[in-house]
């Protein structure tokens, strides 16, 4: 069925005129709320304020080094288990149970999964009851309002993306190059790492980058982990709308993060494009 | 099959079962929780009881939080198929100039910052006078879930044979016609996965509510969160259990309609 360019053009109306009003718009305002005073005139001392204060500088550091911490994380815990899913479960029933085991979680709000690691890493948590049990230390550990905490809650909140984002790219994977490797005499080992990884490159690439520039942006997770000890960006951003109330700051402070995620995945992409290519 | 390559075969296996572990156990440990008879959090639990579910249920407040997210996220659902689906028709079935601009516009809110959107979103709304009103919410949420829903349609509008289209329109149907009686039956599971993507995505948001709630506007995660941060206890934690309920029913809803292997690795 083909459609025709006036159907076309009535279809898309309405649900653009839609997205115009209440997503582009409103980011316009942000944008241009970041150059004003209060009172409405033209300025740059948001940004000024933001490149001039090393704090800032730090926060936004510590924002990106947790998200790659999580990025990586997600990658060796969600890889082999894709791999598994896709490659080596036979079973058909089993194969959904794991995956609504995956995609459950992804169901379950930031709030509560954060909530589960806040049990599970307090002071009387499992894991410290645990480690103490086993004798392998002798005093609870603070594991949790910290950084580490942050890391393993986000982890574990992002984690599914990169199941599912291999997962997929892992189950187009033609089977018969695997065995053309094999025929060829390759070990299981060697054909995993010269055809079946590579291949499933684009699903590495694609989920790295959902977890980082979801991880980069989440706020729900680093403020209950950190027990407001450790600020990242997300949450100096809603300090500014929420509780000081200084909206033009709160809006550079967006921008700010915004454009330097983007500018982060375009190099990223770009490296990604150059490696590739034979030098 | 060589020595190593079992042995490889074996830690693959061990490794991706803990995974599954490490999956289940912050869930686990809420539900386990929510049954203690122990006025704080203990896991395992001692004892088995169901008060702390009729103590959050015989809270007003929750009821209404919870009934609120119902309404927000039913309402944005609902909005958000009617406007995604013609969109996603459009974007396969005709050559619209701008299509991937077009593509690219409604999927965005899938990357950029939630938090960011919600920022702007409150600006906004103080702009034109909603701020902190159900309507705001519901704008904010229709534009988060919208991509949810044209992905998973598009999905399924290619996944069918076209000609059966073509056969309808050979045979006399007009365009509508074909719409309502070929296309919307084949693509029906699409959109119900899409739907239930979509609801579950609004069901759970803090980051786009939290800047336009006020003490009697608290959709239930925007309720959790501001409770966590000051105090933990086991009511807490059934309520917390209460929404991993619905999380499960969805996706076994989801299992059920179009198969959960292919609702989470194709989008539908």
């Amino acid at each position: 069925m083909r459609i025709s360019r006036a159907w076309a053009f009535a279809l898309l109306g309405i649900p653009i005129a839609f997205v115009l009003a209440f997503f582009v718009v409103p980011f316009g305002v942000v944008l241009l709320d970041s150059f004003r005073t209060k009172a409405g005139m033209w300025t740059l001392e948001h940004y000024a304020k933001v490149m001039g204060d090393l704090y800032y500088w730090e926060v936004l550091l510590l924002t990106f080094k947790l998200s790659l911490y999580v990025t990586l994380a997600t990658f060796l815990i969600g890889y082999p288990l894709a791999y598994y899913i896709v490659r080596h479960v036979k079973s058909r029933l089993i194969r959904s149970l794991l995956y609504i085991v995956v995609v459950t979680p992804l169901f379950t709000s930031n709030i509560v999964r954060a909530f589960g690691w806040m049990v599970l890493l307090g002071r009387r948590g499992l894991v410290n009851d645990v480690l103490i049990a086993t004798g392998a230390i002798g005093s609870p550990l603070p594991l949790l309002y910290g950084q580490t905490s942050i890391v393993i809650g986000l982890t574990y909140i992002m984690a599914p993306f990169m199941v599912l984002t291999v997962a997929s790219v892992l189950q187009n994977i033609d089977r018969s190059l695997d065995d053309a490797a094999r025929d060829l005499g390759a070990g299981a080992w060697t054909t995993f790492w010269r055809v079946t990884f590579p291949l499933s490159l684009p699903g590495v690439v694609a989920g790295s980058l959902i977890v980082f520039t979801l991880s980069v942006s989440a706020y729900v997770t680093p403020s209950i982990l950190s027990g407001g000890r450790q600020n990242v960006t997300s949450m100096l951003i809603f300090q500014q709308y929420g509780a000081i109330l200084n909206f033009q700051f709160g809006a550079a402070l967006s921008v700010v993060l915004l454009v330097t995620a983007l500018i982060l995945v375009g190099v990223y992409l770009i490296a990604l494009d150059r490696g590739r290519r034979p030098a | 099959m060589g020595r190593g390559e079992r042995i490889g075969k074996t830690i693959l296996t061990g490794f991706a079962w803990i995974a599954v572990l490490y999956f289940l156990l912050p869930l686990v440990i809420i539900v386990g929780t929510s049954f203690t008879t122990t006025a704080f959090l203990r896991f395992p639990p001692e004892g088995f009881t169901l008060a702390w579910y009729a103590k959050f249920l015989g809270d007003p407040s929750y009821l209404h939080s919870i009934g609120l997210s119902a309404a927000l996220a039913a309402s944005a659902t609902v909005t958000a198929v009617l406007l995604g689906v013609p969109v996603a028709l459009v974007l396969s079935r005709s050559e619209v100039p701008g299509a991937r601009l077009i593509t690219a516009l409604f999927l965005s809110p899938l990357i950029l910052p939630p938090i960011v959107i919600g920022a702007a979103l409150l600006q906004y709304a103080t702009v034109i006078g909603i701020a902190r009103t159900f309507a705001a919410l519901f704008f904010g949420h229709v534009v988060l879930i919208i991509p949810y829903v044209i992905r998973t349609t598009i999905a399924s509008l290619a996944r069918f044979d076209q000609s059966l289209e073509e056969a309808a329109q050979d045979l006399g149907a007009s365009g509508p016609e074909t719409f309502r009686l070929i296309t919307l039956p084949l693509i029906k599971p699409g959109i119900i996965a899409g739907s239930l993507f979509a609801f579950i995505i609004s069901w759970i948001n803090v980051e786009i509510s939290i800047f336009n709630t006020t003490a009697s506007l608290m959709p239930i995660p925007v309720k959790l969160f501001n409770y966590i941060q000051y105090n933990v206890d086991p009511m807490i934690a059934a309520v917390s259990a209460a929404t991993i309920y619905v999380a499960f029913v969805v996706v076994v809803l989801l299992d059920r309609v179009i198969g959960i292997e292919r609702a989470a690795t194709n989008r539908a």
